[in-house]
């Protein structure tokens, strides 16, 4: 009975809520600001201070006021960038280290474009009383956050290379941290790889980016080329896919992910078994002799995703993919697109959103600072 | 490996043959109807009785040819001493006679190109309905004796092309389904043919080119419409010469109107021209080629042989050449697949039981077999879907081939399976054999080894689950089907492509061997590029197949001169792509970034290989129309600049405004409460509530995702807090200065008292001064705030007080519960 009455006064105060959405002066503004940048509302003295900067024209820095909460770092980053580390694109994961890697570099301003390359990792500030970190299981960073670690103090920045043992020039940003690798190496054939960091940071299905008129000679064996002896679908469909990820996937052939020991596994100059899987479904298929990757998305109607005319299109191995994908345009302009989702808790709708996202992601390649696009993102959104 | 390289490789290597000569006319399309030996009641002698086989290839001839067709319904009826048709191949008084007299018939280096054969495909005289299935079937007999020779072999005679420049033609790529509706599908085919060539009809008969689908009709037509020559149409030819079901009783007239209608339809759809920029190499259609098919394959213990190359009609016919042959009758929905094979949707293909019996009679004679098939399961979620089976119905079987998902099984009836062939062998299922995709796989038996199942070449099945036994239980009087069980309840869904069956266990060379010969008919095909590089007869060489109904396969480029003297050197040649019909294909060019230089002193067997790779190119107008040929970005000194398609221009769209405003989601949810009251997460009471809430609270921020099964997590959540703020003896002094919990609740909450719990929640979790807030007074008064502007009546803690509750701190939970469960805190 009692249940029921509290229910009734909470509706109650939602609608009464629906009534008062009017107009938001800069105290309202700072406090949707800090809502939607820490998730939880400001203390009163946080608020004045940030209503006297939104008051003063200076918006941005009630911005980063807010992100000096740490509910910005365990609460809002952490379920940003959770769904990225995994098939389901599950918020409901436990921290990893792709995830604590990315808030650290959020943290540390570090330069976002190294996301796919660096040989970067962030685990747990020493001190703490964690379990070390392993490369073979995530225990560290589930203990982390079972004890509540405030992750805005508690990370500090380290190397892939000393802590999950690939040689420097091995490692790629959060695609060789252990999470990525567990979810996206296991098993298959790794262009899993490829196209959860397509999804993910370029904001882009391979629905979207399909050219069937591009050269398939890349194309694996072990796609039909007449699935159910119809070859209509592969000229039309897989063709299109395939015929641009193949080349780039082919960056992974040297890492896999093995369950038995749980950890990503590397082997230079061997192609993994996976490539060749099922590779007389079409013995004319190309068959991956090392790990040397090329864009053929610089060609053909592609070239929209905005490729970096500095760099040479080609490569071997993940980093220099990484470095070849983050330095897209559409690399730049999905982070931003993301964050104006997580902050204005909605996707850019019209011709100003779009003019919006399109100042910001220029501001972002200027430094590839997230924080900065977080501001930018809230004060847009912080009402009028 | 390509399976006419391997040829090459083996007995063969060393003997290719480069012929340049002029083209020969293939003689192919149209060609006479098929007529049936009519029988002539005469009985075939009983044995041969003269002089013996001088050599051992008479014998080997007397045996593996003589013998077949000696008998009065083949050729013996009219090629023989008594009836003095010539050529006496079949004469019965000196098989020595007769063998000089088909040697001139034969061609044991290419059986395929013999007279015999070639008489045969022609019409003549074919003991079947089916011309073709003849010719096959004479052929393996001419396999046979060459195969015994110990001189033979094959080679591979490549004829150079007559020379052609890529021709203007209308293609469908420009064609409009609506003008064929118009002009050929509605006033003809609808009209006079949906009787049968419709899905709808009764009598329902592929292709269905008047099916009222527009789509699907105009699919079937394309192969029958010959766009360029309207009366060279299969459509006018089946009126005109075969007097295929005419209207009116009137061949003539039918033919005419049709060809009217396919030529008006082919005046809609404009020509393609070459583009003259092209650098482009001679043209030529598949038909064109030199066959590279046929041959190779072990055949030694073949015993039934399933080619489907009939391509209509409703029979499958076993070309084995080993009597009786188990034709198969077609039922149900089967289609004849493109480049010869049978696609199952629905039916299955059987034969009789008398004529099955063959492979119990020649089975039980050597107590080993094997199945072996060329399939393309549709699917790969069909279970007990029998592929091959010689069997009685559900329970009774001989041996049966079938796919359950990713595996193949095979059951066997022996002394140590029951009768229905259980237990069955099966490919491991984690290892996913069985794919939707062309797949060579053999079943073997045999007493020593057992079952054994091989896929594309490789044994994959692990050991046999059972002990081997005999095959003395098995029945004769079982039928062979393939599709179904022989009782309709075991549908198989794909493409059979061969179906062979042999009575031994074949070996893994074997196999391989059969493996790497492949499937379907396959042609050399010469493009010249001699007038674009300078060099006299140098041709691009490549492997055609059809692929499927809708494709072909390139394969195996090689640079070569068909004359010895010519040796260039050193010419580049950067981006082949293959040309179908005046213009380059849209898809699938596997050559365009090769970047090779072609050279005489790489030349092999074959000459210069350029590529391992494959390209499938879309089939326009079917294998007697296509007319192919390459183009090349850079060939000698000659290019050809291409320019590139522009970048996609993403036009976004508006979206429907979204509301500005959301509720927060779980992570929020607990840090905003945690905030609000001052109580720590990791509270244990705190933190075991939030951990089994933590998936029923909100997981997005959009508002209209919120369900009241959240608001119940939320509601939940919010008295585990103030539960755990009130309690708390520091944190409820702080919180609420001044507020007497030791009070029962009527003095505690009496007047202002009550102010004290109130107010500090008011400000503390919605906020001072606000604006997009709920409104203060609301609030308050709904909460039951002492000096109200106006008296709420029934406020919150009014009600709470009044029914006697004796639990002052409980109250306070329930109050501080419903602004901190409320959207107060929950929207943000």
């Amino acid at each position: 009975m009692a249940h029921r009455r509290w229910t009734t006064a909470a509706l109650a105060a939602v609608l009464a809520l629906a009534a008062a959405a009017a107009g938001a002066g800069p105290r309202e503004q700072a406090k949707r600001i800090h809502d939607r940048l820490a998730g939880v509302p400001p203390t009163e003295a946080v608020l004045a201070d940030m209503e006297a900067d939104v008051a003063g024209g200076n918006a941005i820095a009630a911005a980063y006021t807010a992100m000096a909460d740490p509910a910005f770092y365990n609460v809002t980053l952490k379920n940003f960038v959770a769904p990225w580390t995994n098939r389901a694109q599950s918020v409901f994961v436990p921290l990893n280290d792709y995830i604590a890697t990315v808030i650290g570099m959020i943290r540390d301003d570090v330069a976002f474009n190294t996301l796919l390359s660096a040989d970067l990792l962030y685990v747990g500030a020493p001190g703490l009383a964690l379990p070390a970190y392993s490369a073979s299981n995530n225990d560290h960073y589930e203990q982390m956050e079972a004890r509540g670690v405030d992750l805005m103090t508690g990370l500090q920045a380290t190397t892939q290379s000393s802590l999950i043992g690939l040689p420097p020039g091995a490692t790629a940003g959060i695609m060789t941290t252990r999470a990525a690798a567990e979810a996206f190496f296991i098993a298959g054939t790794n262009r899993a790889m490829f196209r959860f960091t397509l999804l993910n940071h370029l904001c882009n299905d391979l629905e979207q980016v399909m050219d069937t008129s591009l050269p398939p000679d890349r194309i694996r064996q072990d796609v039909s080329r007449s699935p159910g002896g119809d070859s209509r679908l592969f000229l039309n469909n897989c063709i299109g896919c395939h015929s641009g990820m193949d080349p780039m996937a082919q960056a992974f052939a040297y890492y896999n992910f093995e369950e038995t020991t749980g950890r990503i596994e590397y082997t230079p100059g061997e192609v993994q078994e996976k490539y060749f899987h099922n590779d007389a479904n079409f013995p004319f298929g190309y068959r991956t002799p090392d790990d040397h990757w090329d864009n053929y998305w610089r060609h053909g109607q592609n070239r929209f995703l905005g490729w970096d005319p500095g760099l040479p299109g080609s490569g071997a191995g993940a980093k220099s993919l990484g470095e070849e994908l983050a330095a897209s345009d559409a690399f730049a302009s999905c982070q931003v697109k993301k964050v104006f989702r997580a902050v204005c808790l909605r996707s850019p709708e019209d011709a100003a959103d779009r003019a919006q996202v399109a100042t910001m992601t220029a501001s972002l390649k200027n430094g590839y600072r997230m924080k900065q696009t977080f501001a930018e993102a809230a004060v847009y959104c912080m009402g009028q | 490996m390509n399976a006419a390289i391997d040829r090459l490789k083996g007995r063969t290597a060393r003997r290719v043959l480069l012929v340049a000569a002029a083209a020969v006319a293939a003689g192919c399309g149209g060609g006479a109807g098929t007529t049936e030996n009519p029988g002539t009641g005469v009985t075939p002698p009983s044995g041969y009785d003269g002089p013996p086989p001088a050599t051992d290839d008479v014998q080997s001839f007397k045996l593996n040819l003589w013998d077949n067709v000696e008998a009065s319904n083949r050729c013996g009826g009219c090629h023989t001493d008594g009836v003095g048709q010539l050529p006496l191949f079949a004469r019965h008084d000196d098989i020595n006679l007769a063998y000089e007299a088909a040697n001139t018939l034969v061609d044991l280096t290419q059986p395929s190109a013999s007279t015999l054969v070639a008489k045969l495909a022609s019409g003549h005289n074919c003991w079947l309905s089916d011309a073709q299935a003849c010719a096959d079937i004479m052929t393996t007999w001419i396999e046979a004796w060459a195969g015994a020779q110990a001189t033979g072999g094959r080679q591979i005679v490549l004829k150079a092309p007559v020379e052609k420049d890529p021709g203007t033609s209308r293609n469908y790529a420009n064609a409009s389904a609506a003008n064929f509706a118009a002009l050929v599908h509605g006033p003809i085919l609808a009209e006079y043919c949906s009787g049968c060539h419709s899905s709808q009809s009764a009598t329902s008969q592929q292709p269905y080119f008047a099916d009222p689908d527009i789509a699907v009709a105009f699919g079937a037509a394309q192969a029958k419409m010959d766009l360029d020559s309207p009366a060279d149409s299969r459509f006018v030819l089946k009126l005109a010469a075969e007097s295929h079901n005419c209207w009116d009783n009137d061949c003539a007239t039918a033919a005419a109107e049709m060809q009217a209608a396919i030529q008006a339809f082919a005046d809609t759809v404009p020509l393609t021209s070459i583009d003259p920029a092209l650098v482009n190499s001679k043209a030529l259609t598949l038909l064109e080629g030199t066959i590279a098919s046929g041959g190779n394959r072990y055949e030694g213990a073949q015993i039934a042989l399933w080619e489907f190359k009939t391509g209509q009609g409703t029979t499958a016919f076993d070309t084995s050449g080993v009597d009786p042959a188990i034709d198969l009758a077609l039922s149900g929905d089967i289609e004849w697949f493109g480049g010869w094979g049978i696609t199952i949707n629905d039916g299955k293909a059987q034969g009789t039981t008398t004529a099955s019996r063959k492979l119990y009679d020649l089975i039980r004679a050597t107590g080993e077999y094997s199945i072996e098939a060329w399939v393309i399961p549709a699917n790969v979620t069909q279970e007990m879907a029998r592929i091959v089976s010689y069997s009685a119905g559900q329970d009774a079987r001989n041996f049966t081939l079938q796919q359950t998902l990713y595996d193949y099984d095979f059951r066997h009836r022996s002394t140590t399976t029951d009768l229905d062939g259980n237990p069955a062998l099966s490919t491991p299922s984690a290892d996913e054999v069985l794919q939707a995709t062309l797949q060579h796989v053999v079943a073997t038996y045999s007493p020593v080894d057992g079952r054994k199942i091989y896929v594309n070449g490789a044994l994959v099945s692990e050991a046999d689950p059972v002990a081997t036994g005999s095959l003395v239980d098995w029945q004769d009087t079982f039928a062979l089907a393939l599709g179904n069980e022989v009782d309709g309840q075991g549908l198989w869904q794909g493409t059979l492509r061969l179906v062979a069956i042999h009575n031994r266990a074949l070996t893994p060379e074997q196999i391989a061997q059969n493996f790497n010969v492949g499937v379907g008919e396959k042609f050399y095909l010469l493009f010249g590029i001699s007038d674009v590089i300078g060099v006299p007869s140098a041709y691009i060489l490549f492997e055609v197949a059809q692929f499927d109904s809708y494709s072909y396969v390139f394969t195996n480029p090689h640079f070569l001169t068909l004359d010895a003297t010519q040796q260039p050197e050193g010419i580049p040649l950067k981006g082949l792509r293959i040309g179908v019909n005046g213009a380059e294909a849209g898809v699938g060019q596997a050559y365009a970034n090769l970047d090779v230089t072609l050279s005489a002193s790489a030349f092999g067997e074959l000459g210069q290989p350029l590529s391992p790779l494959g390209a499938v190119i879309p089939l326009e107008k079917g294998p007697e129309g296509d007319e192919f040929f390459l183009t090349f970005d850079r060939l000698g000194h000659e290019t050809y600049v291409r320019t590139e398609a522009p970048p996609l221009t993403v036009t976004p769209a508006d979206l429907p405004q979204a509301p500005r405003f959301g509720v927060r989601t779980f992570d929020e949810i607990n840090a905003t409460m945690a905030a609000l009251t001052g109580v720590d997460p990791e509270q244990p009471d705190v933190d075991a509530t939030f951990q089994n809430l933590r998936q029923s609270l909100p997981a997005v921020e959009a508002p209209n995702a919120f369900l009241s099964s959240h608001q119940v997590a939320v509601a939940q959540l919010a008295i585990e807090y103030c539960n755990a703020l009130v309690e708390d003896p520091g944190l409820s002094a702080s919180y609420f200065p001044g507020f007497d919990f030791s009070a029962p609740p009527a003095t505690a909450y009496a007047g202002s008292n009550r102010d004290l719990v109130i107010q500090p929640l008011l400000d503390g979790m919605m906020g001072i001064d606000i604006q997009t807030q709920p409104l203060y007074p609301d609030l308050r008064d709904e909460l039951g705030y002492a000096v109200p502007d106006g008296t709420r009546p029934d406020n919150l803690v009014d009600r709470l007080v009044a029914g006697g509750n004796a639990d002052t701190r409980g109250i306070a939970k329930g109050v501080c519960a419903a602004v901190l469960g409320s959207a107060v805190t929950v929207f943000q």
